[in-house]
């Protein structure tokens, strides 16, 4: 039996930016010809409504894989785990933009974890990150060479010698005699050369807007629920909060994301990169913000005005501050601890 | 001229004019009782905390009803970066062209020709004096504020 290849999906961005269909269908073509991997095109991941025939697919593949999207690597992977699709993940190693030389945080928050596991591994890579299709192409090729043991040599002989035989002109035209490793019957799936190779368009699922839940940092605390009025929240079976009705979710307001005091959840789309899912607070270097001293509203007096917006447009009450806010106890910190800290902190530190 | 009241950051001594009325967000306004208007700039103690400011933009048109806290632009500094918000609610009449040829006035001179824009108000504001206990009050915080960033 012919050893399993690396599967490498690529989400297409929800726009008609030639751009970015190019970078795609460069990657696409190929890593098609070098022969490394299935490679497949499906419309933009965040999109999908959880039936679509791409998101059935993804979670037939039981192997490892590569995604290769428009979003922050933790968008993808949350929305992917979202749709049950999870594995370990994969680490990937593009050369990193010179400003994202910032090291994570020692002590990154534990959250509850996701409760599927699977023990494949999942590379997510930010179509963002770079402009040239060689980037990726280096990278894929190292996780197959690493992810599949090749029982021969000669694979690996072709994948590298092909690229480079063919110029970008001759690739281009290849394309529309080629036999498109696509798997049959999914319609929905764009073969690379869309513009030769499909009659029928195929139409990109409705634009959407819900919030991801990212829970290697969710606490499980219940702020979310608590503040969202309009049903988007619920728990399941085990009392884990999960976004029950993203659809009720009102487009563009990111209100929650500011309450949660995990920062675990991500509005792919949000043009705020804290909340579309960047890595960290991605400030941009190391400048501190002055913004808070200054008066900018704090992330609460935002997400108030934002729900209230939206609750206004529904034709209800604004409700400002007066439902569902958190009630911290930040100010309490500074207080020397009593015995029932004591005793608290003695418990945590069991992990149990 | 009358001694201006003084706040020390830590070594530095942020001098707090007498002569003038303060926001909370670290904005001076010196206004005409008349006509409630006036120009408004940043104090000693914001300047200190930004040191030299690079960059300043507007993201409103002059003349423009502004509210509470709400954005009106941009200020980058070789320590910071911020936006800069609405100290009240009011009208905001123009900004200080100088300024937009040079930022660095701010540095230079911030309760003068460092201005940064006319302004309108009904709102209450500040004397010197509740100024300076404002800054006492809210000193340990800021002090917070900036080293959480700084071992973030």
């Amino acid at each position: 039996m012919a050893p399993r290849k690396l599967t490498v999906v690529i989400s297409q961005s929800p726009g008609k930016n030639p751009v970015k269909r190019e970078l795609e269908e460069e990657i696409a073509t190929q890593l098609m010809l070098a022969g490394c991997c299935e490679v497949s095109l499906i419309p933009n991941l965040y999109d999908l409504p959880a039936d679509h025939h791409g998101l059935l697919w993804l979670r037939s593949i039981s192997g490892d894989l590569v995604v290769l999207s428009w979003l922050y690597e933790r968008a993808a992977r949350w929305t992917l785990d979202r749709n049950g699709i999870s594995g370990l993940e994969g680490v990937t190693q593009l050369p990193k933009e010179e400003e994202d030389s910032t090291e994570e945080p020692a002590d990154t928050p534990r959250g509850i974890g996701s409760v599927r596991k699977t023990n494949r591994h999942i590379y997510v890579m930010d179509l963002r990150q770079h402009h040239e299709a060689a980037v990726y192409l280096e990278e894929i090729q190292r996780i197959a060479r690493e992810a599949v043991p090749p029982p021969t040599l000669v694979p690996l002989e072709i994948s590298f010698g092909k690229p480079e035989a063919l110029p970008a002109e001759t690739v281009a035209q290849v394309p529309a005699a080629m036999e498109f490793k696509l798997p049959l019957g999914f319609p929905g799936m764009t073969p690379v050369a869309s513009e030769t190779a499909v009659a029928a368009p195929v139409t990109d699922p409705r634009r959407r807007w819900y919030p991801v839940i990212d829970y290697s940092r969710c606490t499980n605390c219940m702020e979310c629920i608590d503040f969202c009025l309009f049903g988007v929240y619920g728990v399941d079976q085990l009392d884990r909060i999960l976004v029950e009705e993203q659809d009720n979710c009102k487009r563009g307001c990111p209100a929650c994301s500011r309450v949660c005091p995990a920062n675990a959840i991500i509005f792919p789309e949000h043009k705020t990169a804290a909340i579309a899912g960047a890595p960290t607070a991605a400030a941009g270097d190391f400048k501190i913000d002055l913004s808070k001293l200054f008066g900018a509203p704090s992330a609460l007096e935002l997400a108030a005005q934002e729900r209230d917006t939206e609750l206004v447009a529904d034709g209800r009450d604004a409700v400002g501050l007066s439902v569902g806010i958190p009630k911290r106890q930040s100010a309490q910190a500074e207080q020397p601890k009593d015995d029932l800290d004591n005793l608290m902190d003695a418990l945590d530190d069991l992990e149990l | 001229m009358p001694v201006p009241l003084q706040f020390m950051m830590g070594e530095y001594q942020a001098l707090i004019p007498i002569d003038r009325r303060y926001f909370r967000n670290h904005m001076w306004f010196q206004m005409s009782p008349e006509a409630n208007t006036g120009r408004v700039g940043l104090t000693s103690y914001a300047i200190r905390l930004l040191q030299d400011v690079y960059f300043l933009d507007w993201t409103i048109d002059p003349q423009t009803q502004v509210v509470l806290k709400q954005e009106i632009g941009e200020i980058e500094s070789s320590k910071a970066v911020s936006s800069i918000f609405a100290p009240a609610a009011g009208l905001i009449h123009d900004f200080n062209p100088a300024l937009m040829q040079d930022p660095s006035l701010i540095n230079g001179d911030n309760y003068s020709t460092g201005w940064m824009f006319h302004f309108e108000t009904q709102v209450e504001t500040m004397s010197a004096e509740e100024y300076a206990a404002h800054l006492s009050g809210s000193w340990e915080e800021t002090q917070r504020v900036l080293k959480g960033q700084y071992n973030a």
